[in-house]
């Protein structure tokens, strides 16, 4: 119903009645607001929040580390000692989870921030310059979606020595290295896509034609429009970095052991799930609270930023009442 | 339309012999066979481990250019992907494996993109109701567990079952039983076998298509050309089965160029945690085997179905839309 | 919530229309409502429609009680500003409205109840006994069936029983009526590979393939070019004449229905406020709306030059249930008695089938003058008027401009196959003071000409002088810039010339930060350019989406301002806007121009509105210009055939004209490029070229013709003659004036049922 859809006059105009009074500039703080109004976005911040919080200074709450060993509790079920139990070895788990969330954390936030830095970098030159350019830069993106990035991972954390990163970098960084190299090329598509389109917009044209330079017609136009896409992919990004660093480190080939991480824990425990489950249930429980949270934010924060979407939600919850 | 596709696969040989070859360079600068070499027992000398090295072309005293050459003539002149340290030859080895793969992938596929799809389109015809709420958020589930683990808590129900029935039923690791009959038996064990896999890999994939299809289709839904169908007389209903669906394909057809290399990505954890003797477990072990012709072999191997996949995406993308059709 | 007026005392009721109306109303007030008709005869009557959708700010009473009756074979013309709530009125009748939506009232078709039938019975009538073409033929088919597949779906869907082949029969069948040629081989076509004027005659195929008793069109033109909106008005027609439907044609535009309608009911804010007979409507209005609406439409036949009407404001939020008269906000003559209570539909003295819904309904009528009632703003003068033309100074001027774009084909190596000769050799000068237009169908180089004045650099074919800089002799950075303050733009769609992010101080101060400008006179300038345009200068601190389209565009225009250009370049300035709200823009842009004395160079497609405001036009037909000249002359007197197609597909709001009116009618749409003839341009649509005997037939094939003067007719050597300068009228055509093939032309005079 293209006419339906069409900017309905009334509505502006009650728009305008309603904000036109205090100046309305801060666009900032209406995504905000709406943010904060969606309830299981609230919720994965506060569990996000949470966890990040525990990963750095839930080690100031138990005596143990991840290296001291317990001789008189060895494979011990949870207790008022050993919040989440011991090992096999009679190592504490509840300070081997501190450590491993914090490294998981760590490893999605950096490969999620950085590669959505690189893909916007990227992104925008390959659409600014477009042409032959854009061209090259498309083909060498490809090439790095084609490449088993999963093979990759493997063979630059088992290279049997010599190889000189291996030796000088641990292997969390190493990881998290490798990550960023395969992970920014979706978002950097992406980005390309939008900020040409962007491009061929009557305002980006407007401001060609009055002579305002290239610099700050991209800083301007280009960088605020895609900002809400931005936002998105870098907890996207997060997300799936740390899913990946779990997926790795599971079959034994991202970060390995004196190293922790929900994945090294997750994936050490498998064969002991029948005699020691928690060993096995509390990483892979932590680990569904932050990919968990982290989607949650994610559709309240898509939520927020389409201006289009509050009217939806309030009609989905229409439409189910009358249904 | 077989000129474009032509050229697609031009470009795409091109960028599967970039990949490779940036996959060898890696390979060969990381991966050192001789320290392996030097742990056996009784332990060999440097010499000697040169020299066995040597003799099966992986002559670590080469610098990763020279190397790089010779591996790259052997394959353009003789076809021949060189050898394992241990002394298998590659091309062998990747022909049985990779069928072992491709029989393990190909229901997986089949059957991800089935159900995947039309349960995205069953979801949105009961949008808001609780049977599309409860497919929904089985999908976003499967968004964030990561393959491996769910494939590993697959294996874990298997053992369950089999634990409560007192018998096996499932094989949750191998690919068949040694020693079987050809006949009932062989297909029954076949089966058991492959059960576990397929379902895992099947259970994990078809989320993100359900959500796609779900979403696309929900976006045509109340498009013009579904109001034209209504306004010749075709129920609602009617007209989205017939028009919105059709159209709705058109974007989940372009993404199995990204789907296909991940479920295979998805296969290679299957089998590692299945023990299926594939390409995927291979790599891994060739990887710490510090096999460098074997996993660059693999690299290719997974470089190739992405190509695969994309053209494929191509194919289906003209099939279902004539727009793009190249006359 | 809906109106309670029930004036007259009952009399004896027809059964069927108590039952289904939910206010009890008498017969002679519905008689009345519905104009002469007995409810009886009508195939559709539509009783007291109303319709509510839930929204997130309340609920929007989108349609308030509506009633018409149509009868068998006319068309009702249903008219008003978007918002209105046409649309939904023709979906409530569809049964299309969303589950969500609440309709209430009666929609009798042929005595048959339709409100409240489930989805499946309603198919029984959909696309059988009613039907419907809607406004966007772009998006209204489905792209991945062909055109036959679509056409034979309808068949198939009502007679289940018709033969394969049968219906491939019927289907060409219906396409060739609806004007496509070669219609066989067009049903195995995809919709992509039609234009948006095929495609909205295939609609029209579709929707009469079941030979319906009603057929309903949604702004069936409003998305296509004006030559195209002559022939699918014309196909519809024909369409109305083979299968003896009933049409209702819904429009903002009252100049597309003048000619077509027999009634008319006039919408504002989801209710009818006036309803007759063409004639009533067009020449003796009695509601305040509707003679803004008249006032609104520039004229391409008369000269005169007057303000056009304006109405300031919008239309009210459907949320709230309007106290009084809900045009009062925007009504000129809005009084204390228009306050209380929403004034009904009332029967107008002197007139058995006039309604109007306004408490001065009385005094109004044909003899008073709009212009005095809505204070249209006097005619503007310019400081230029009385110099001539030759002494004022040039501010642009194209010498010889090309652009032509190479057309490659082929997947793995590309070859060129051909040149698209978007624009070819073009030459025009602007003087100061001048609007200068150019006008064409889509597609014949006016956005690409504009494109290349704007990009102004040397490696351009052909000179673009812009206030004496030539791109030939300094395209520097600094000439460009200084070039940049000569010269600004507006462009077509409003929306998207803003960036949305920007609050209306950043779009307006943008250019001046350019500039270099300080920031206190920044502000100072905005505050001046806001009052310029006519939007409050407190409003700088909203976004662009809090403005309503005719608002968005002012703010484009102040931006193009912004820094006091000599020239502004507008792209359809106002042809994304409605009507009412299209006629202050003009009305603004043409104060400008004799305040600030600048020269326009305008691209537009409506030739009423290059009329109203130009000085001087130019028609560009596949890249290059087949006259010019000076508007008045060029209007009155076109010479090439294509001007005079143009001109003659210009609906104009008046019945009798348009029913007196001979059309011409082309064939097909714009070639593509790459077709392009050898001879003339345009020999493959002429409707000259057809008439001609095959001698001559052969110039026109071999032989361009010239852009020059001719003083052929008598006419123009007569004009000449008193006139002591030469004519400003050039044209390209060996054969101007030359008789007009019989088959091109299309009249009507004798389909107006109210002709005197
Ligand atoms: N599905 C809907 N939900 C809410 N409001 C709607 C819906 N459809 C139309 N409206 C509102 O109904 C009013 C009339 O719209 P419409 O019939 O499209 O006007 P017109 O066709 O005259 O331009 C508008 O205010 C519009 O916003
Ligand atoms: S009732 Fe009053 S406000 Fe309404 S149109 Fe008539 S004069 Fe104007
Ligand atoms: S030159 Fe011939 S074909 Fe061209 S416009 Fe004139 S009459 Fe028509
Ligand atoms: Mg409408």
């Amino acid at each position: 119903m293209t006419n339906l859809n069409a900017v309905d006059p009334a509505a502006v105009a009650e728009e305008a009645h309603l904000e036109g009074h205090e100046v309305v500039i801060n666009k900032s703080t209406i995504i905000l607001r709406r943010f904060l109004r969606n309830k299981t976005a609230v919720a994965g911040l506060i569990v996000f929040v949470a966890l990040t919080i525990f990963s750095f200074i839930g080690g100031f709450f138990t005596e143990w580390d991840k290296s001291k060993i317990d001789p008189f509790s060895i494979g011990m079920a949870p207790s008022s000692d050993h919040f989440f139990g011991t090992s096999q070895a009679g190592i504490d788990l509840y300070a081997q989870m501190v450590e491993g969330t914090r490294v998981s954390i760590l490893i999605g936030l950096v490969v999620g921030l950085v590669s959505v830095l690189v893909a916007a970098v990227y992104g925008c030159t390959m659409a600014y310059f477009g042409g032959k350019v854009d061209k090259v830069m498309l083909f060498f993106l490809e090439a790095l979606i084609m490449m088993p990035a999963l093979l990759v991972v493997a063979v630059a954390t088992n290279g049997g020595g010599g190889g000189s990163f291996k030796q000088a970098l641990p292997s969390w960084l190493l990881l998290t290295i490798v990550l960023l190299v395969f992970s920014w090329m979706g978002t950097a598509r992406l980005i390309r896509s939008m900020s040409m389109s962007l491009m061929s917009r009557d305002f980006v044209k407007a401001a060609q034609f009055m002579g305002v330079p290239a610099r700050r017609i991209v800083w301007r136009h280009l960088v605020p429009n895609i900002g809400s896409l931005l936002v998105l992919d870098i907890t996207r990004g997060v997300t799936a970095a740390i899913l990946a660093e779990v997926t790795f480190s599971f079959i034994g080939i991202g970060i390995k052991v004196p190293d922790v991480s929900l994945g090294v824990l997750i994936g050490g425990a498998t064969s002991q799930v029948q005699t020691y489950p928690w060993m096995f249930w509390v990483p892979l429980g932590a680990m569904f609270l932050l990919t968990g949270s982290l989607a949650m934010m994610n559709d309240g924060l898509r939520d927020a930023f389409d201006p289009s979407s509050s009217s939806v939600g309030k009609a989905k919850k229409k439409k189910k009442s009358t249904s | 339309m077989f000129r474009y596709l032509a050229k697609r696969g031009i470009t795409y040989v091109f960028m599967i012999f970039l990949t490779t070859s940036a996959g060898y360079l890696l390979a060969v600068s990381t991966l050192k066979p001789a320290l392996l070499e030097q742990e056996r027992i009784p332990r060999p000398t440097p010499e000697q481990v040169v020299n066995s090295l040597s003799l099966k072309g992986l002559n670590p005293e080469l610098n990763p250019w020279e190397r790089y050459v010779d591996w790259l003539t052997g394959i353009v002149t003789r076809w021949d992907w060189g050898r394992s340290p241990n002394g298998a030859f590659i091309n062998a080895e990747f022909g049985d494996r990779v069928w072992i793969s491709t029989r393990l992938f190909l229901a997986s596929i089949i059957l991800t993109l089935v159900i995947g799809v039309a349960l995205g389109v069953y979801s949105a015809a009961r949008q808001y109701k609780f049977s599309d709420r409860a497919i929904t958020a089985y999908s976003y589930l499967a968004y964030i567990v990561p393959a491996p683990i769910a494939y590993f808590l697959v294996q874990l129900a298997a053992i369950n079952i089999n634990d409560t029935l007192g018998k096996r039923v499932f094989f949750v690791t191998g690919i068949s039983t040694p020693g079987m009959d050809p006949g009932w038996a062989q297909f029954v064990d076949m089966v058991a076998h492959y059960a576990v896999p397929t379902i895992a890999i099947t259970l994990v994939g078809w989320g993100s298509y359900q959500i796609a299809q779900r979403q696309y289709l929900l976006d045509n839904v109340n498009a013009d050309f579904v109001r034209t169908a209504r306004a010749k007389g075709l129920t609602r209903n009617q007209a989205i089965s017939r028009h919105a669906l059709r159209v709705s394909f058109i974007p989940v057809a372009q993404s199995i160029a990204f789907t296909i290399p991940a479920i295979f990505a998805g296969g290679f954890f299957a089998e590692k945690i299945f023990a299926w003797p594939g390409v995927g477990s291979w790599s891994i072990d060739a990887i710490s085997q510090q096999d460098v012709n074997a996993a660059t072999a693999t690299l290719a191997y997974g470089s190739v179905i992405f190509a695969i996949g994309a053209i494929l995406a191509d194919f289906a993308t003209t099939l279902v839309d004539p727009r793009v059709r190249v006359q | 919530m809906s109106r309670e007026t029930s004036p007259e005392p009952s009399e004896s009721l027809p059964v069927s229309a108590v039952a289904a109306s939910p206010v009890g109303r008498s017969t002679a007030e519905r008689l009345h409502v519905a104009g002469l008709h007995a409810p009886g005869d009508a195939v559709l009557s539509v009783r007291d429609l109303n319709v509510r959708f839930n929204s997130e700010n309340g609920v929007v009473h989108a349609v308030r009680g509506v009633d018409f009756d149509l009868l068998p074979g006319k068309t009702l013309g249903i008219v008003g500003e978007s918002g209105s709530g046409k649309s939904v009125t023709s979906m409530a009748i569809m049964g299309l409205l969303p589950e969500t939506a609440e309709v209430n009232g009666s929609v009798l078709l042929k005595g048959k109840e339709l409100l409240g039938l489930s989805d499946k019975a309603m198919c029984k009538y959909r696309g059988k006994e009613l039907a419907m073409v809607f406004q966007d033929p772009l998006s209204s088919l489905t792209p991945v069936y062909t055109v036959g597949n679509q056409i034979v779906e309808a068949l198939t869907v009502h007679n289940p029983t018709m033969s394969k082949q049968a219906k491939e029969v019927r289907a060409a069948e219906l396409l060739g009526m609806v004007g496509i040629p070669s219609p066989k081989d067009r049903l195995k076509a995809f919709p992509h590979e039609f234009s948006g004027g095929m495609r909205q005659r295939v609609m029209i195929a579709i929707a009469i393939a079941n030979n319906p008793r009603v057929l309903i069109a949604d702004e069936p033109t409003t998305a296509l070019d004006v030559t195209i909106q002559a022939q699918v008005l014309e196909v519809l027609q024909k369409a109305q004449d083979e299968t003896g439907a009933a049409v209702v044609m819904i429009t903002h535009d009252l100049g597309v229905v003048a000619g077509i309608a027999d009634d008319i009911l006039v919408m504002y804010a989801g209710k009818p406020v006036e309803a007759g007979v063409v004639d009533d409507i067009y020449y003796n209005p009695r509601m305040p709306y509707t003679m803004g609406l008249l006032g609104a439409v520039p004229r391409v036949d008369i000269s005169e030059k007057s303000s056009l009407i304006p109405i300031e404001g919008m239309p009210p939020n459907l949320v709230h249930t309007p106290t009084g008269c809900s045009f009062a906000p925007r009504c000129p003559l809005a009084g204390p008695e228009c306050l209380t209570g929403e004034p009904p539909l009332r029967k107008v003295p002197g007139s058995s089938a006039h309604q109007a819904a306004c408490v001065k309904a009385e005094a109004l009528g044909g003899d008073v003058d709009v212009h005095d009632i809505f204070h249209a703003p006097p005619v503007p003068v310019s400081n230029f008027a009385g110099i001539p033309r030759e002494d004022r100074k040039t501010v642009l001027e194209l010498r010889d401009v090309k652009k032509h774009f190479p057309l490659m084909k082929g997947a793995l190596l590309k070859r060129r196959i051909g040149t698209v000769k978007a624009v070819d050799g073009l030459s025009f000068d602007i003087r100061e003071g001048e609007c200068f237009a150019i006008v064409g169908e889509s597609g014949s180089g006016k956005t690409t000409t504009l494109l290349e004045i704007m990009e102004f650099h040397k490696d351009q074919d052909g000179e673009v002088v812009i206030g004496g800089l030539s791109n030939k002799e300094a395209a520097d950075s600094k000439t460009k810039f200084a070039m940049r303050k000569e010269m600004q733009m507006v462009f077509q769609d409003p929306t998207g010339a803003l960036d949305p992010r920007f609050t209306v101080y950043e779009v307006l101060a943008e250019p001046l930060v350019n500039q270099g400008m300080g920031k206190s006179d920044i502000k100072k300038r905005i505050m001046e350019l806001m009052r310029l345009v006519g939007l409050q200068p407190d409003h700088v601190n909203r976004f662009p989406n809090q403005f309503s389209g005719g608002q968005r565009q002012r703010i484009g225009i102040a931006r193009a301002l912004a820094v006091n250009p000599k020239l502004v370049v507008l792209d359809e300035p106002v042809s994304a806007l409605d009507v009412s709200v299209q006629a202050g823009v003009i009305n603004l842009l043409d104060k400008l121009r004799a305040e600030l004395g600048l020269s326009y160079l305008m691209v537009a497609h409506d030739l009423a509105v290059v009329r109203h405001i130009s000085d001087r036009v130019a028609v560009m037909y596949l890249g290059k210009i087949v006259e010019v000249g000076e508007v008045g002359r060029v209007f009155d007197n076109p010479r090439h055939p294509y001007t005079r197609a143009l001109l003659s597909a210009i609906p104009v709001p008046d019945p009798e004209v348009e029913r007196n009116r001979e059309r011409i009618i082309l064939e097909g749409d714009l070639p593509t490029p790459l077709d392009a003839p050898t001879g003339c341009n345009f020999v493959t649509r002429c409707p000259v070229y057809a008439a001609l005997p095959e001698a001559k037939k052969q110039k026109c094939l071999t032989e361009e013709p010239p852009l020059e003067m001719i003083s052929a007719s008598r006419a123009a050597a007569q004009l000449e003659a008193e006139t002591s300068t030469a004519l400003d009228q050039r044209f390209a055509c060996f054969f101007p004036d030359g008789d007009l093939d019989q088959s091109s032309l299309v009249s009507h005079a004798s389909a107006g049922p109210h002709a005197p």
